[in-house]
């Protein structure tokens, strides 16, 4: 156990605790509750993005990636940034302008009809516990191996961890302690980019060169991790697609006081979490260029431990005071990193749960605030429990399969609902139903008869099916709508709807 | 539509305001802003989506040196990061300069007209 990395936790800790009893006094209302009183500011709300979508997937992943694949690490590393552009063009404003607290709010506005919501409801269910319970599972192997927990008990801890920050604080205080995550990491990526390129004379060149040198002529080139060509295609067509239809991310727009500032606040994470995954891929060419590919395979499965690693090289080595120090940061940032991460699922599948589900779809909005307020904290707390105790069963289990998958439906059937029932007169609760059906047993169907879950033995021969999957929910949606026929009272309120969309202006003649 | 149900929050009145709706300067905004977000959308899809294919079938063409040990894949790689980074500078500057003030005519002739709140 490092003792450092234990201090430094524990301060985060400590930090984050003493911000969900400050949050907590201030979340008496939903829209605290939900969305932090719609108060955050654009550098704020952005910094919190950054927070939510550098998870430790991206943090520790992607530099793994590249110092074991090369460039397909790099490409894993590009995407989420291109991703933000489909957000900042086509969904951040008008999601602002039409929804309340989640993505289910939207399709109902626009649709009005049961079926719809419940459609929206299984959708956001779904991707959230794909995207919770590896990162659940992911943080009970961290746990255990910096402080010498065992499995199931370090999985109860981040358990209880993000149930007391969801359940007491809120949105308020799951995006202050993403806010200081995002500046803890970005820190952390700062004096790590540093000390590397100190090293070679600020030529980041150098380690290409030498990366090249050391792992053999075909490091540099793409195709070492993702075999299949297809399987390229489909992680470009899931990151471009896929971020704008993951929950937990795109409840954050609700946060700001209006679309202006969503926007902003895109701008922000572009250029915060942009320049954090281009880093990844310097820390991950200097990796094999300081350590060497072989010293990288050993005790370091998925290369997830190779920026530790690294951070402790440059700091001096494994025995010296800078060595244990910077590696007990880095530690402590990629803790605090999953544990503000679940947080922010937590609150999005509560969201999904209390908001979508039990107010809108079975009480048809008739409940008192208060008492959805108590409805939205008890929510929470039953959702951590269902994520720890599927985080604990999934011990030992591959569940690979369900990072690709979350993202793989967020782009296949979320993300053609969300869009066309912003932009197309058309469409229809037959459309919502058709287009999430279709693509989500089509995501989850040749997920799980592919190599991500079957490995040799797989059936099918992609990992990520994205590239599949997407035209079948986009075919599903169009037929859907078609097939339900006609609804000339439906159509004509599309006007209304997109004047919404546009100006956040509502109709209020009723 | 039968099952119509209240969202948490907002007033909707499915026949409400189709004067706003209408008006000359609402579409003025669209026209805006299609002009504006349609050739955006085409730049970063065609530009990502063709390095990714690249990526899956042009493998040798991405293995092509460029700066030292630097590849082509490597080049278009930083040349998305800059795309994404100018067309958001670039999106920003015009909706602030030319979309939102057309927003707000649109949002205080409806105001004025009383149709919203």
């Amino acid at each position: 156990m490092n003792l450092i990395t234990v201090a430094m936790f524990a301060g985060i800790l400590l930090i984050s605790l003493g911000i969900t009893a400050w949050a907590a006094r201030r979340t008496r209302t939903t829209v605290d509750f939900y969305a932090a009183g719609k108060g955050l500011t654009a550098a704020q709300n952005g910094f919190a993005l950054a927070g939510d979508w550098c998870s430790a997937a991206a943090f520790l992943g992607f530099t793994g990636l590249t110092a074991l694949y090369g460039m397909d690490g790099a490409l894993y590393a590009v995407g989420p940034l291109v991703a933000f552009c489909t957000v900042l063009l086509l969904i951040a404003e008008p999601l602002r302008n039409t929804g309340t607290y989640t993505i289910g709010d939207v399709i109902m506005y626009r649709m009005r009809q049961p079926p719809a919501l419940a459609a929206a409801i299984v959708g956001t269910i779904v991707i959230n516990l794909a995207y919770l319970i590896p990162q659940m599972a992911g943080a009970g192997v961290l746990i255990k191996l910096l402080f010498g927990f065992r499995y199931d008990v370090s999985v109860m801890l981040v358990g209880l961890g993000m149930i007391v920050y969801v359940a007491a604080g809120g949105m308020l205080a799951t995006s202050w302690v993403q806010i200081i995550k995002a500046v803890l990491m970005l820190g952390a990526g700062a004096v790590v980019l540093f000390l590397a390129l100190a090293g070679v004379g600020f030529d980041p060149l150098v380690f290409f060169a030498s990366a090249e040198a050391k792992a053999g002529p075909n490091f540099l080139l793409p195709g070492n991790l993702l075999k299949n060509p297809f399987d390229e295609v489909s992680l470009g067509l899931g990151y471009m697609l896929g971020l704008a239809g993951l929950p937990h991310v795109m409840t954050r727009f609700y946060t700001v006081p209006d679309a202006t500032t969503a926007r902003r606040s895109v701008i922000w994470v572009m250029f915060l979490a942009g320049a954090f995954f281009a880093c990844t891929t310097i820390f991950g060419v200097a990796a094999v260029h300081y350590l060497g590919p072989e010293a990288l395979r050993v005790g370091n499965p998925g290369g997830n431990l190779t920026l530790p690693l690294l951070a402790q090289y440059l700091g001096g080595g494994k025995d010296t005071v800078g060595g244990q120090l910077i590696l007990g940061f880095v530690s402590a940032v990629a803790v605090a990193t999953i544990l503000a991460v679940v947080a922010g699922l937590t609150l999005a599948t509560s969201g999904a749960v209390a908001n979508d589900l039990y107010v809108n779809l079975f009480r048809k909005g008739k409940v008192e605030e208060h008492q959805q307020v108590v409805v939205a904290r008890i929510t929470a707390v039953l959702v951590g429990v269902v994520a720890t105790l599927l985080g604990i069963l999934a011990e030992g289990v591959n569940v690979a399969v369900l990072v690709i998958l979350a993202i793989c439906i967020a782009a296949s059937a979320n993300f053609p609902v969300l869009v066309l029932s912003l932009f197309w007169r058309r469409f229809n609760t037959g459309g919502v139903v058709g287009g999430m059906a279709l693509g989500l047993i089509s995501s989850v169907g040749l997920a799980l008869i592919g190599p991500a879950y079957l490995g040799s033995n797989a059936i099918w021969p992609l990992v990520n099916p994205t590239v599949v999957a997407l035209p079948l929910g986009i075919l599903g949606a169009v037929l859907g709508s078609l097939l339900a026929g006609r609804d000339h009272e439906h159509e004509k309120r599309f006007g209304e709807v997109t004047f919404r969309i546009q100006t956040g202006v509502r109709s209020s003649r009723s | 539509m039968g099952d119509a149900v209240k969202l948490s929050g907002a007033q909707v009145a499915p026949d409400a305001w189709i004067e706003g709706v209408e008006s000359a300067e609402f579409k003025t905004l669209i026209d805006a802003k299609q002009r504006s977000i349609m050739p955006m959308i085409v730049i970063y899809m065609v530009g990502y989506m063709s390095l990714s294919i690249l990526a899956g079938f042009g493998r040798g063409i991405l293995g092509t040196k460029v700066l030292g040990a630097v590849n082509l894949g490597f080049v278009l790689i930083a040349g998305n990061y800059i795309m994404s980074w100018v067309l958001a500078v670039v999106y920003a500057r015009i909706s602030a300069n030319r979309h939102d003030p057309l927003v707000k005519v649109v949002v205080d002739k409806a105001h004025a007209t009383g149709g919203a709140r």
